[in-house]
This record gives C-alpha cells, structure tokens and sequence, in this order.
C-alpha cells in the first residue's frame, strides 16, 4: 500500500513538473495558434543559463530566476517578432512547423557547440535532499515544482481575467480581426503572449535545473511529453494543462512500476495517439479549440 | 496550403530545357566524380548525398505531393534497416530483405497513417513524432529480436550477394540506381493522376472530393510508395553502415533531416529534394571531418540555420527560386506562353457546336424525398422534396440564410441528412441512393462551391484536368479533354495562368470547367454568377444554356434574377428551410408568399 501510495505521489510531482513546462507551451498556442517546436530548446536555454549562474557565481540556483525569466521573455518575444511574424500571413502550414523546427535544429546544435556533449550539473543546494510527508517521501525540489505550477496557473489565470492586457490578450486569441477592429495592437500581443510563454518556461528552467542535469538534447526529452500534455488538456488551455500534466506523470510513473520503466514512453504516447485520433478536443477542451481537424 | 510551385514549371520552353539539363547533369556527377576520383572519403560523401536525396524524394511524396508533413519518416527507414539485418542473420539475402521491410513499412505506413490523415498541420507532424517515439522504444524493448541498445551487427559475408562490400564504389553503383528508381517514381506519380489528385487534396479538401476524389485514398496509395522507397532505401544504409541501432534508426533528428532536404530544394518537385541533399551534404560531411570533435553540432546548426532562412526568404525552396528567375526572364522576352508539351493554340473549329434543337424534359433523373436537416437546434431543411427532370434547368432561390447552399450539400453527399434521401437514376436506368460525394462523383452528379475553391498552386488548365481526370485516366487525354474544355468555358487563353492570378469571373467560370470536365449528368451550380459583371452573366446565362442543350440537368443556385427568369424551366423557392413555392419562374415571381419572404410582409399587404 505504500508503495502505492510512493508511486502515485510520485506520479503526482513528476505532473507538476511536467506543467510548469507545458504551460508555456499551451499559452503560446491558444494565442498566437503556433506549435512552437522550439519549446524545448528554450527550456533547455534556461536550464544552461541557469547552471551558469549557479557554478561561476556560486549563487543558489532560485536566485537565477532574476535573470532567466527575463531572458527568456526576450528569447521568446524576438522569436516572434523575428521568425513567426513574418510567416503569420503564409496559409502554408508547413511554413510555420519548419520555422520552429530549424529554430529547435539551430538551438540544440548551438549548445554542442558551446557547451559540448558533457552534460552539466547544476548543484542542488539542498534541493534534491528527500522530506517525508506522512509515509511518502519526496524531493524537496519536486515539491516546491508543484507549488510554483500550482501558482503559475492562479497567476495567469488572475492577470487574463482582471487586467487590461489579459483582456487584449483574450481578445486576440479570440478573434483576431475584431480585436484589430478595436484598436488593439495585435502584433504587440503577439510578441507579448510569445514572451509571456517562454517566461514561463524561463521559470521552469530555474527550477528543473537542480534536479535534473542539463544536456543539449534534455528539452527534446521534456517537450515530447509537454506535446502530450498539451494535447490531452486541450490546446491553449492553462488548467487544462495542468491536470492534464498531472494525469499523464501518474500514469508515466504507474505504467514505469507495473509495465516497465523501458515500455513507460511507449504507454505514454500510445496514450497520446489515441486521445489524438479519437478526442482531439483533449479532455478539457471545448469544441471552440478544434482548429487542428480538418 | 498554396505557395508551392505548380506542376508544370512556369516559364519558357528553353528555362525548362536548361533546367533539365543541368539536372541531368548533376545527377550524373553523384556518379562520374566519385568514381573518377576513386578516394573513399569523397565517394562516402557521394554516397550520403545519394542516400539523403533518395530518402527526402520519397519523403517528399507525403510531405510534398499530399502535403502531410510527417516528422517520423525514420519509421520506414529503421523498419527497412531492421528487416534487412534480421533475415540477413536468417541467411537470407538484402536483396530480398529490401522488398520484405518495404512490404512490412508499407503496411505500418498504411495502418498509422488511415487515423492521422484527419489531423491538421503540426498536429500531424506530431503523431508522426509520437509513432516514431513509440517504434523507437518498442525497438530498444524486444532486444531479442533487434538487439535492444547494443544494436545489431551484420555478419560479414561480403560480395554482391550481401551487399557488403571491402571498396566503396559498388555501394555507390547500388544506391545511385536506387536513387534513379526513386526519381523515377517520383516524376511519375506527379505527372499521374495520382499526382494531379494527390495536389488538389493539398490544395483544397472539399474541391478534390466535389471532383471525385477518393482523398484519404490517394493519400494513403502515397504513404504506402513512400514508405516501401524508405525502407527499401534502410536496408541498404544498413548494409553500408554494417551496424544499427534504435536511437540511430528511429531518430527523430535523421528524419527531420529528410524532411528538410526536400523543403530546402522545392517542396512537391520532383527535382527539389536532389537539391537540396546536394547543396548540404558535402558542407556539413566535411566540416565533420575536417574540423572534428571540435565542430560537434557545427553540421546540425547549419541545417537548422538553413532550414530557418529557407523559410524566411525562399518559402518554395530552391526550385521555386530557380522558376520564379525563369518566369521573369520569360516575360521580358516576350516569348509565347507554352507548357511542357506544346503551344497552346485555339481549336481550328469551333468547340461550340451550333445549338441543338433542344432534346426538351425527360423523365425524372433526381428524387429528393422529405429531407430533413438539424444543426443543434435549429431546424434548417424541413421536409423538403422535389424532383429534378432530364435536360432540365431547375432554379433555386430563397432569401439569405433559407438554407440554401445547406440543400446543396445534402444533394451532393457533403453533409449527410437526418432523415430523408437523394436518389439518383443511375446509367443503369435504375435510381440510387449514395453516401458520399464520391459516390455522388461516380453517379455522375457534379457541382460547385458558391465561395469558389480553386487549386490556388495549380495552373487553370491543371485545375482543369483534375475534374478531366474523372473520365481519363491517362494524362495526356486528360490534359486534351481539359484544353477542350477550357475553350468552350472561354478559358482557353488563360491555361497557362495560375488559379490564384484569376478574376473573381474567371475564378467562377473555372469551378464550372473544373466540374464540365467531369463529363456531369447532373450539375449542381452555387451562385455562379453572383459578383460578376453583367457582360459575363451574359456568356454565363449562354454557358448555362449549351450546357443543358448538351443534355445535362442543372440546379442552379441564383441571386441574379435576370438568370434566373431567362434560364429556369422551373423555380424552386426557399425560405427558413422550407419550400414556399415551386412552378413558372413568372408566376413564381407574382406569388405573395415570395414576396413577403423576400420583402416582409408589410410589403406584401401593400402590394395587394
């Protein structure tokens, strides 16, 4: 019975984990209707930002936030203005998926170049100790993830429902034209919501940093699984997101303890081809958000 | 889907030559300069050339010609290399291996592909990442079968049998003749129908399915040939590289890499993806071997470089750069538009044959039986029956919002009705109920979209030949039938012209030359002249005319009343998804149900 309880606490915490990245990405999609391909790398971006602060300045790796996020708000809104803004008329949808995608290509290969194939540390401080909570443990780490998951979503949630730019922002997302119509800058809130999204990621980099090691290739390992997320939760939903997050970390950490913890990405993404075929939606999506069926 | 460059290369006759032989040329080179130089790194790079080129032209069938663009092609090419190393250690032959994983790819393609054909854009690229995740887990999990991470070698029996070889030359022979192959698939599934069906499904679902089209069939017959080339193409790239793995074999980084080869060169050409391998390989093959371990990721980051610029400033690759040059050459010479094939020149004789007495109404070709249609909860076709007679033309009008255009997708299988049926009387004599606008195709019923659908990449006279292609199934009596055609609509000095140039009156009289061309017996026409000038409704009404007087029933959606009163045998009237009124057009008109339908009520008392 503990066991089972570990694992689907385990579960629980790998989902919160899996939010904080994934919340970016659904944000990024409901308003600015781009799959950013590129999503891991910005990830992975933070991650190696944040191992920088961390060893040269010797500071706790939370401190980086001060400088990550901002960063990668920056990263993400040239990103837009830069690459997706151009390509936002072209009806092609293959313009769009290639642009993010030699971003992604462009990116990894930019950090086997900077930072070779080593894998870099980031030193914990503490974070990866375990506490007990009643009779699981967990890292405590992990546990201030799911916290600072939990309150992304309330902060995000408060700034689109009660301040003047999440009006604009909403919007935007609903309907471009009209929005234009009422003298809101739409292109600026593209760049805005693109930067608001990679901040996000910004956030998770910081804090996945001293938990797990930072490779070039670890925001392709992340990312897949955010796509799942993403989809599953209905796309350019943040609470949507959320549990679906933590849906899929528990199944990621029940099917890795009774089917196999080689055959866990197997169960995960089979999970993913069958809600994408069958219920695109996602299981917290409306019908309004379908505009990837034909 | 649009900016891709059209089927048949814009510009003159001797662009298009010169095009050719510079492609033969280099394609001749992958072959001449390896071997004449006769070092083994060079004829390695040669032969990864060939490799990627062979690959990205296969890809292309999907990613290209039927727009899907998958992300998971390394599926086929690591089921290929798997296939062709497990007999091989069986004792059976690659040369037999190659046909067995292309058999095996081309049934994994099929089975994956049939649910992902209904995702969109990058949410099927993602399924296709998904696929190629799970193959590549599922690969590293039965390690009996393929070795798991410590990958699978092949025994070293050398010689052609094998396709092992101590010299790298023969491996070069056998990957440019299956290279040649792949090329040679490729320029004839474009110049098939096929190919003509395969673009207009890229280009506009619904078009493609109202001209007959099977759409997810033609796409999947496209995965099938694309994933055997893959996997046929795996089995040797294991055979030279003598060594496999899953990580390497289902690589979500090889496959973008096909992918962007063929993006990089000319998204659905037949000569792109060459290209594109040709222009990157070397580069970043010797900045991998001059600069070495201190250049790690230096080949990825100019791929992905690439790959963005491409995107930015050459959204139709290479090929479309090279065209487009052409293309403006072509203009300021002055030189007559021509197609690959010959000059466009009018008919000697009049296509238009001088008016038939008319044949006069027949018996009842269409039965409409108390259609009934809900969207939610609003009831937009009630009850609605009618007949529609041989040789006749039935107007249909209504106010705004009567349902209307609604009707038309019922009576062409596009929306299926919540009770009632569309019979039609087949060839046979006998009337039938069909399912689908295929079915509906096949009957003989054909139509067009009031919000015209052209095949924006796609020249008129290709718009043309994909209705053409209905009746012939050979490209060169599908492009006369389609000439034809195009003159009698009054398009025929336009066939060169892209879709996208047209006015909205030559948009319109293409969707009916697109659907003339389907040889109809019934012809369903939305609004075919609404936005027009009034010098063309006037060729449209006479269109409409020779049309019904070559013996085809047409209903007609109009808003233009002059049509309809001088057109109409009779008059269907329309109005919250009911029929009002049915008769003469002129006691149609006088009818005060009409009146008020149209004008309100008000208007009506006045009137009396």
């Amino acid at each position: 019975m503990t066991t089972f309880l570990q694992i689907l606490v385990n579960g629980l915490m790998l989902g919160g984990l899996f939010a904080i990245v994934s919340i970016g990405l659904t944000l990024i999609f409901g308003i600015v209707k781009v799959v950013n391909f590129a999503h891991g790398e910005f990830l992975m971006a933070g991650m190696f930002i944040t191992w920088l602060i961390t060893t040269r300045l010797g500071l706790h790796p939370y401190a980086a936030v001060i400088i990550v996020v901002p960063a990668l708000f920056v990263m993400g809104a040239l990103t837009q203005r830069l690459l997706i803004q151009p390509l936002m008329s072209a009806r092609d949808d293959h313009v769009q998926i290639f642009a993010t995608v030699g971003l992604s290509t462009a990116l990894i290969n930019l950090a086997l170049l900077i930072f070779g194939a080593d894998i870099a540390n980031t030193p914990a401080h503490g974070l990866r100790a375990p506490i007990s909570l009643g009779p699981v443990r967990v890292l405590t780490g992990q546990l201030y993830i799911f916290g600072a998951a939990i309150a992304l979503v309330v902060a995000l949630h408060l700034m689109m429902k009660h301040s003047q730019i999440g009006r604009a922002i909403r919007a935007v997302a609903q309907n471009r034209s009209a929005a234009e119509l009422m003298g809101i800058n739409v292109n600026r809130i593209y760049i805005l919501s693109f930067g608001i999204g990679a901040a996000c990621v910004g956030l998770a980099a910081v804090l996945i940093a001293p938990l797990y090691p930072t490779s070039s290739n670890i925001g392709t390992y992340f990312v897949l699984t955010a796509f799942v997320v993403v989809v599953l939760g209905g796309l350019g939903s943040i609470p949507g997101a959320f549990f679906g997050a933590l849906l899929i970390g528990m199944l990621d950490a029940l099917s890795g303890f009774y089917i196999g913890s080689d055959l866990r990405e197997a169960v995960v993404f089979g999970v993913f081809l069958v809600i994408l075929i069958l219920k695109p939606s996602g299981l917290f999506g409306n019908r309004r958000a379908l505009s990837h069926l034909s | 889907m649009s900016s891709s460059p059209t089927l048949s290369l814009p510009g003159g006759r001797n662009a298009a030559l010169l095009q050719g032989a510079g492609f033969t040329a280099i394609l001749a080179a992958l072959l001449v300069v390896p071997l004449a130089i006769g070092n083994d790194f060079v004829t390695h790079i040669f032969i990864t050339m060939c490799l990627m080129a062979a690959l990205s032209t296969a890809w292309n069938l999907v990613g290209g010609f039927a727009g899907q663009m998958s992300l998971g092609h390394g599926v086929y090419y690591g089921i290929g290399a798997y296939a062709g190393v497990i007999l091989m250690n069986m004792g059976i032959s690659p040369w037999i291996g190659m046909f067995a994983g292309g058999l095996i790819a081309m049934v994994v393609g099929v089975v994956i592909s049939y649910p992902c054909f209904r995702l969109k854009g990058p949410f099927y690229s993602l399924a296709s990442i998904a696929f190629l995740e799970v193959f590549r887990v599922l690969a590293l999990h039965f390690s009996s079968l393929t070795g798991g991470a410590t990958g699978l070698m092949i025994p070293l029996n050398l010689g052609w049998t094998w396709m092992v070889f101590r010299e790298r030359w023969p491996s070069l022979v056998i990957i440019f003749g299956m290279l040649l192959v792949t090329l040679a698939v490729a320029a004839a599934v474009r110049r098939s129908r096929l190919g003509f069906y395969l673009i207009a499904t890229r280009e506009r679902e619904s078009a493609a399915r109202a001209a007959g089209v099977q759409t997810v069939r033609v796409r999947l017959i496209a995965v099938a040939i694309s994933s055997f080339l893959c996997a046929m193409l795996g089995t040797f790239h294991a055979m030279y590289l003598t060594f496999i793995e899953p990580a390497a074999m289902f690589s979500l980084t090889f496959s973008i890499q096909i992918a962007m080869f063929a993006l990089i060169g000319g998204l659905g050409t037949v000569r792109g993806p060459l290209l594109g391998a040709v222009l990157l390989v070397p580069i970043t093959e010797w900045a991998r071997a001059v600069l070495g371990a201190s250049a790690l990721g230096l080949h990825g980051f100019v791929y992905g470089s690439v790959l963005i610029l491409v995107v930015l400033f050459m959204p139709n690759g290479i090929i479309g750069f090279l065209s487009r040059y052409a293309g403006k050459q072509n203009a300021e010479d002055a030189a007559p538009a021509t197609t690959q094939t010959d000059t466009i020149k009018a008919p000697a004789t009049p296509l238009v044959p001088p008016a038939p007495d008319r044949a006069g109404i027949g018996a009842d070709i269409m039965r409409v039986e108390h259609l009934n249609k809900h969207f939610g909860g609003l009831h937009v076709t009630r009850d609605i029956s009618f007949t529609l007679r041989e040789g006749e033309i039935l107007g249909l009008i209504g106010p705004n919002g009567a349902g209307k255009t609604t009707l038309f997708n019922m009576l062409s299988g596009f929306l299926s009705p919540d009770s009632g049926s569309v019979s039609l009387r087949g060839p046979d004599g006998k009337f039938h109920t069909p399912a689908n606008p295929a079915d509906f195709a096949a009957l003989g019923m054909g139509r067009t979209f009031q919000i015209v659908q052209p095949f924006a990449a796609m020249t008129v006279e290709e718009n043309i030949m994909v209705g053409a292609f209905y009746r012939h199934h050979d490209e060169k009596a599908a492009r006369e039938s389609a000439r034809e055609t195009a003159w009698r609509m009054g398009l025929g000095p336009l066939l060169n012209s892209e879709a996208r140039g047209l006015t909205i009156g030559g948009l319109k009289r293409l969707e009916v030359a697109r659907v003339m061309a389907m040889e109809p017996r019934v012809l369903l026409l939305d609004e075919v002249m609404a936005g027009i000038n009034q010098t063309d409704v006037r060729r449209a009404i006479d269109l409409m005319l020779s049309i019904r007087d070559s013996g085809v029933s047409i209903i007609a959606i109009e808003h233009v009343m002059q049509a309809v009163m001088s057109l109409s045998d009779r008059v269907i009237v329309l109005a919250s998804g009911e029929v009002i009124a049915e008769g003469d057009p002129r006691d149609v008109v006088r009818d005060p149900h009409v009146i008020e339908a149209y004008l309100g009520k008000e208007f009506a008392d006045a009137q009396a």
